[in-house]
């Protein structure tokens, strides 16, 4: 396919998914408010708070890793993006997925992470170190079922390719990896909790002794970058999510409909559980989801 | 030729003569004394070379004119010419030494010197059983005569004690004596010999009591409290004729009438020789009289040369080779630290950094203390190869074991006192008196066993194959100290870029070997640069450093077991000094030396039990060793020492952390190589793919895993920035021996590509936050801040290094994790990869902690005017970081051929990684290194500009202008969250870092010290227990023969 072509494309489904995670956002929140009894936002309120961060006249800054930070965040989740085929079967939606397989992804999510974690470090507000230092602690506790579930799925498929992956769930519900690898789905499932931030893992933003966690300093601009980032990245490991887990999708229809029940699941946990503290969370990531890892990949072995 | 008995009438003429001088004509008495001595000299070298010329014919003295047994007569062949020659010159030397204090005390000394040295002499030499009492008792009476001449009750109380103790044992020579007479008939040695000995009944019991008295005049363990006693009480000029005088006269006596017993008493000779050097130097451990260790390691170092004449037998021709190395280290080292002794007068080890005033002494003492412990290239080490070597042909494992048990004790002991005198608390005294005569003998020692180490090295079966030039060049760098340190910095990297020059097109074929050359040698050059930023001499920096660049490419040249061995040991040596030179690392340096020399010594037994049964010392044997299993675990072991595996790295963290700011990349991200590449070469002649050590491999596969978790926990939870990265330094290793332990051709390349990530972050970190450490002085984190702004090149070094070390695409860690997860799945060993994939995660909490509290969070005041690091520093920096760069983008151009070469040289020919253009895929998945790269590149510079266009009007504000609830903070110590970063993480899993293996090893020291302490309790200091030991030891070992 021509280059240009292809980089159209990617642009294209970039405008999409930033779209669709503006707008998921802001469903979820109104979601999260009915539960509570609230009125809620409006739902396109996510993008009143963009323009708004945009066009911010004051911004300030405290050094160049300050500046850098939310480029190497926004970098880190329009690179999974680039990197994470979206649509099963279309070449036109796979993005660059030919330069790397999963463990690209699964690696290529610290890039951001990092480049956050430092800029708010420069910051020199000691709640953004806080809240790094809780984030990067949990995490990798996180990382672990997801590890296990990925070795699961890399003995059961033989691939490490998404798109491979993909691939072999075609041809009804029942080959999606939910109902063929159980285990692995729960290890995963339970460690995306972790991963997306919601209540009970959500210490690391905890609005009360750390206000928001390491984006503490950032405002306009900065906060807009930030929060561009968060819109494609929850729709993006959603997709990761699904196309590992439940099928991938067949056309964009699929893909919003799958991704929203994905983050939803994390949403919906989250309304019902209260926070964990770090040394709380970890020990609770290291315990069933764990376990359902370790024996997914038994199961496997025994086979 | 002069007639060998002149020695005895002018030595004993002499001493009449002197005997008739007034007190005034004292002068002249010491100058006949030296004229008498150096005629000895004379007469005995000129015996020497002639015989050395190819002279076979032994001279026969028959005194009184007629023959044995009507007459005693005195011998003169090669060995004796030798032994007198030694003992000679060392009484030249000694005589000259002590010239001062004899004179202080009249002619005395001088008479009694003289009879001493005439008594050893003709102990030598003489044939007569009779005559060897008779001189034995004149050497013991004017030994205790020397030893009367110092007038304090300590040495009066030991002369008594020597006294006592030897004529008990001499009351049992002559009866020995005696009854050989009584049953043979002749005193004779030669014509007991020539009779047929057999026959002859009755005679054992002779025998025995003759052997055994000069046994014990060898101060067998345990029976030795009163020659220790005289050794820490003599004057230590006293001392070093007895121990390495006296010592050598009594050993060739031995060595004389050992043929008397016809070889029964072989065993018992191996026997008493091996528990006195095991038994000798446990108890040196506990002591901290620097003369009475020096005793120790005497009588241990007598005890091992029993141990070699109790294996004459076996040795057949190597025999000669390996006494003579040893006896020729002990001899020339113990003299000389004798006197050296005598120069420091200091009673406790700690006093002695005294020395540390005068360089030469410093390097004299250094010197020596090397030589006993036999590191190459000092002269014991030839004979210790070959001893080892020889033992194991025959299957002596068990003696093996023993003797280098014996030597790692008596290696801790002087370990420790070397380091004490190199980094010990400064002594207040200004300088050390030193006269002419005293520092002649030493220098004149050294010098002979630079010699000594020369003949020994072309005599030795193997040194013919070594390359000495790396040897010469530390000699010449030795002697060019005096110069400034940049001189000697170019001198090294120009003489680095030739060795490099001539070495590639030796090795450009293995591209294993050019990848861990391009490690030690890039690396060592570009450690070098940190260098240039150094001013004054630098003293004893670059011999050092050159030894251990030397050590490491002898590695790589190796082509046999011995060469590998003494690279080994050489880099082991280089980096050791290396690394006491940092301010605080006495103990870390002290530890660093133990786990190498204990590593070592397992590779040692590793490499005999592989030679077993073979008659080559080529390195293919170990592909087809007789005990795989034990020779294999046990170099593996050895290895695992230097790359610290977990149990084994206790002693990493101090060391890597207390070094000097260029040494700790040196010794960090290139020398822990050394351990892979020896890793490397035994896995490849183990059988690489086909290796059947399933159970070692697995073994070595958890405890990698376990290593890297460990590992990388523990650097979570540092505050010390160096120690920091030492840590985590244990855990990348952890990585490199899990995916080595695979034996698959991904894993492989998996190994090689953390070896070298490893080695270009970790040298770039180092140098970066040494840099810093130079800058601020401080290694803890929490005091540092902010420090972006003041280096920001040292930001974006550490920076590139972490992202690296965390495996964050697009740069080269990447690579490394993308080809583990590959050989995870395709190896199968799923939950240690998910341990070591854990480990990985962790990693990011302490680089987050060593970027942020140092670049980042509140600049402190006190750092506020601090400056970049040296050009210097950034040079090398820049270098590794364009490394990182093109390694990220082209991993094909390493990997590709490296891939190649292990997949077509029929190591790991299954499954290896394919390559199309630059993406490289296995069955599994697929990596595009470059495009990778060129993608996050462009989508970076894309936003990076777009965020620059949207925050144009972006405005800088100060430091405390944060959100902080309307307030400002209270100062940036208190608002830089830094000190117990991950608390919470701790109480998480802080129960994974317990510090089990230090408790371990504490645990070891501490009951080894408690042996050696409660076993020295028997050495009571009363003359009478002492008696009874010989007697018991008599006794019992009269009981085991009979």
């Amino acid at each position: 396919m021509n280059i240009f072509l292809k980089i159209l494309f990617v642009l294209l489904g970039l405008f999409i998914v930033l779209n669709w995670g503006l707008i998921m956002s802001g469903i979820i929140r109104k979601i999260i408010a009915r539960v509570g009894m609230r009125r809620g936002i409006k739902v396109y309120q996510p993008y009143i708070n963009l323009i708004k961060n945009y066009s911010l006249r004051s911004q300030l800054t405290h050094g160049v890793m300050f500046y850098l930070g939310p480029v190497f965040r926004l970098s880190g989740g329009v690179g999974i993006f680039l990197f994470m085929p979206l649509i099963y079967g279309s070449e036109y939606w796979s993005n660059f997925s030919f330069t790397g397989d999963l463990i690209l992804i699964a690696y290529f999510m610290f890039f951001g992470m990092l480049g956050m974690a430092l800029g708010a470090g420069e910051g020199g507000h000691p709640y953004s170190g806080i809240g790094v230092a809780r984030g990067l602690a949990q995490f990798t506790a996180v990382e672990v079922p997801f590890t296990l579930a990925i070795i699961a799925l890399a003995i059961q498929y033989k691939t490490l390719s998404i798109s491979e992956i993909v691939a072999a769930q075609q041809g009804g519900i029942m080959h999606w990896t939910l109902f063929t690898n159980p285990l692995a789905t729960i290890a995963a499932m339970l460690s995306f909790l972790g991963a997306m931030g919601h209540s009970p893992f959500n210490v690391v933003m905890a609005p009360q002794e750390n206000p928001i966690g390491p984006p503490t300093e950032y405002h306009g601009t900065f906060l807009g970058v930030l929060q561009t980032n968060r819109a494609i990245l929850h729709v993006v490991e959603a997709v990761l999510y699904m196309n590992l887990f439940f099928g991938g999708a067949g056309n964009w229809g699929v893909l919003i409909l799958k991704s929203f029940l994905i983050y939803f699941w994390a949403v919906f946990v989250g309304m019902v559980f209260p926070r964990f503290r770090v040394d709380q969370s970890i020990p609770w990531l290291l315990k069933i989801p764990l376990v359902s890892g370790i024996l997914a990949i038994v199961l496997l072995m025994i086979k | 030729m002069v007639n060998p008995i002149y020695i005895i009438a002018i030595l004993l003429g002499s001493a009449f003569l002197i005997g008739l001088f007034q007190k005034k004509e004292k002068g002249l008495a010491g100058i006949l004394s030296v004229l008498a001595l150096a005629f000895a000299v004379f007469v005995s070298v000129s015996w020497f070379i002639h015989f050395t010329s190819g002279q076979q014919e032994v001279l026969q003295i028959f005194t009184g004119g007629a023959r044995p047994p009507f007459a005693i007569n005195l011998q003169m062949g090669l060995e004796e010419s030798l032994f007198t020659m030694v003992i000679n010159v060392l009484g030249l030397l000694g005589f000259i030494y002590l010239y001062r204090d004899f004179r202080e005390e009249g002619i005395k000394g001088s008479v009694i010197f003289l009879v001493l040295m005439m008594a050893m002499n003709v102990l030598i030499m003489t044939r007569d059983i009779f005559n060897i009492f008779v001189f034995l008792e004149v050497a013991s009476i004017a030994t205790a005569g020397l030893l009367y001449l110092k007038k304090d009750f300590r040495s009066s109380a030991a002369g008594f004690k020597y006294l006592i103790a030897v004529g008990v044992i001499s009351s049992f020579l002559l009866i020995g004596i005696g009854f050989f007479y009584l049953h043979s008939g002749t005193l004779n040695i030669d014509t007991y010999l020539q009779s047929n000995p057999t026959a002859v009944k009755g005679i054992s019991m002779a025998i025995f009591l003759i052997l055994i008295a000069i046994i014990l005049e060898l101060k067998p363990f345990p029976a030795n409290g009163w020659a220790l006693d005289v050794y820490q009480a003599a004057h230590p000029g006293i001392s070093a004729m007895i121990s390495s005088g006296t010592a050598t006269a009594s050993i060739y006596l031995l060595y004389k009438l050992l043929p008397l017993s016809s070889n029964d008493w072989t065993p018992y000779l191996i026997a008493i020789g091996l528990i006195t050097f095991v038994g000798s130097n446990i108890l040196g451990i506990a002591q901290k009289n620097g003369n009475r260790l020096l005793g120790y390691s005497s009588i241990g170092q007598i005890g091992f040369m029993l141990t070699i004449l109790g294996l004459a037998p076996r040795l057949g021709e190597h025999f000669h080779f390996i006494f003579l190395s040893i006896f020729i280290s002990h001899f020339l080292a113990k003299a000389g630290l004798f006197w050296i002794s005598g120069i420091v007068q200091k009673q406790n080890i700690k006093e002695w950094s005294v020395l540390r005033k005068n360089s030469l002494l410093l390097f004299m003492f250094g010197f020596f203390i090397l030589t006993l412990i036999g590191f190459p290239p000092f002269p014991s080490f030839y004979g210790k190869w070959q001893l080892i070597m020889e033992l194991a042909q025959q299957r002596f494992f068990i003696l093996i074991v023993a003797i280098l048990a014996g030597s790692f004790f008596e290696g801790l002991y002087l370990f420790r006192w070397f380091g004490k005198v190199m980094k010990g608390e400064e002594e207040k005294e200004n300088s050390l008196v030193i006269k002419w005569e005293k520092i002649l003998p030493p220098v004149l020692f050294t010098i002979f066993a630079v010699i000594a180490s020369y003949f020994l090295n072309n005599a030795s079966e193997y040194g013919h194959s070594l390359n000495l030039i790396p040897i010469y060049f530390i000699i010449l760098l030795f002697l060019l100290d005096f110069l400034p340190a940049w001189i000697k910095n170019s001198l090294v990297i120009t003489a680095m870029v030739i060795y490099s020059v001539r070495l590639y097109p030796l090795i450009a074929d293995d591209s294993l070997r050019l990848i861990f050359a391009g490690i030690f040698m890039l690396g060592g050059i570009l450690t070098l640069f940190a260098g240039y930023s150094i001013k004054g001499k630098r003293a004893g920096f670059f011999p050092f450093a050159v030894m251990m660049y030397a050590g490491l490419m002898g590695l790589i040249e190796a082509e046999n077991l011995f060469q590998f061995f003494f690279s080994w040991e050489l880099m082991t040596l280089g980096s050791y000094i290396l690394i006491l030179r940092g301010k605080k690392s006495l103990i870390h340096a002290f530890n660093y030396m133990l786990f190498s020399l204990g590593g070592a010594y397992l590779i040692f037994i590793g490499i005999a039990l592989s030679y077993f049964g073979h008659h080559s010392m080529d390195l293919n044997i170990l592909s087809s060793s007789t005990m795989p299993g034990w020779s294999y675990s046990l170099l593996a072991i050895g290895f695992l020492t230097k790359t610290a595996a977990l149990g084994l790295h206790i002693w990493l963290p101090g060391a890597h952390a207390e070094a000097e700011s260029d040494v700790s990349p040196m010794v960090s991200g290139i020398l822990l190589k050394g351990g892979v590449f020896g890793l490397i070469l035994l896995f490849l002649l183990m059988g690489a793919e086909q290796s059947e050590q399933h159970t070692l491999l697995y073994v070595l596969g958890w405890l990698g895993a376990l290593t890297a978790l460990v590992g990388n926990l523990l650097a979570v939870f540092q505050e010390d920035a160096k120690r920091l990265l030492a840590y985590s330094s244990v855990g990348n290793l952890g990585y490199i021996l899990f995916a080595l332990a695979f034996m698959t051709n991904v894993g492989w390349l998996t190994a090689l590509t953390y070896s070298i990530n490893h080695f270009l972050f970790k040298t770039l970190l180092f140098l970066a936050i040494g840099g810093v450490v130079m800058r601020v002085k401080t290694h803890k984190m929490y005091e540092m801040g902010g420090l972006i702004k003041q280096m920001p090149w040292s930001f974006i070094a550490v920076l590139i290094g972490i992202i690296t070390l965390a495996g964050i695409p697009p740069l080269a860690g990447y690579a490394g994790k993308w080809l583990f997860y590959n050989a995870v799945i395709t190896k199968g060993w799923y939950f240690q990869g998910a341990l070591v994939f854990f480990s990985g995660t962790i990693a990011f909490l302490y680089c987050f902690k060593l970027i942020y509290s140092i670049f980042l969070g509140q600049p402190k005041d006190k750092f506020r005017k601090v400056k970049e690091v040296p050009i210097w520093y950034i040079i090398p920096q820049a270098v590794l970081i364009i490394g990182i760069m093109i390694f990220s983008a082209r991993p094909d151009l390493i990997l590709k051929p490296l891939g190649n070469m292990l997949a077509q040289s029929n190591y790991f020919p299954t499954d290896p990684l394919s390559w199309e253009n630059v993406t490289a895929s296995t069955n599994l998945g697929y990596w595009s290194g470059y495009k990778i790269m060129l993608v996050i590149g462009v989508m970076f510079v894309i936003l990076l500009l777009w965020l620059m266009l949207m925050s144009r009007k972006a405005q800088k504000i100060k430091q405390f202008n944060i959100v902080y609830a309307g307030e400002r903070p209270f100062k940036p110590e208190t608002t830089h969250f830094s000190h117990n970063m991950f608390s919470h993480y701790y109480k998480a899993l802080g129960f994974l870092s317990l510090p089990l293996a230090t408790g371990f090893w504490n645990g070891v020291n501490s009951v080894t010290h408690q042996v050696a302490d409660s076993t020295r309790r028997i050495y009571t200091g009363n003359g009478q227990t002492y008696i009874i030991h010989i007697l018991i030891y008599i006794l019992i070992v009269y009981m085991l023969m009979f």
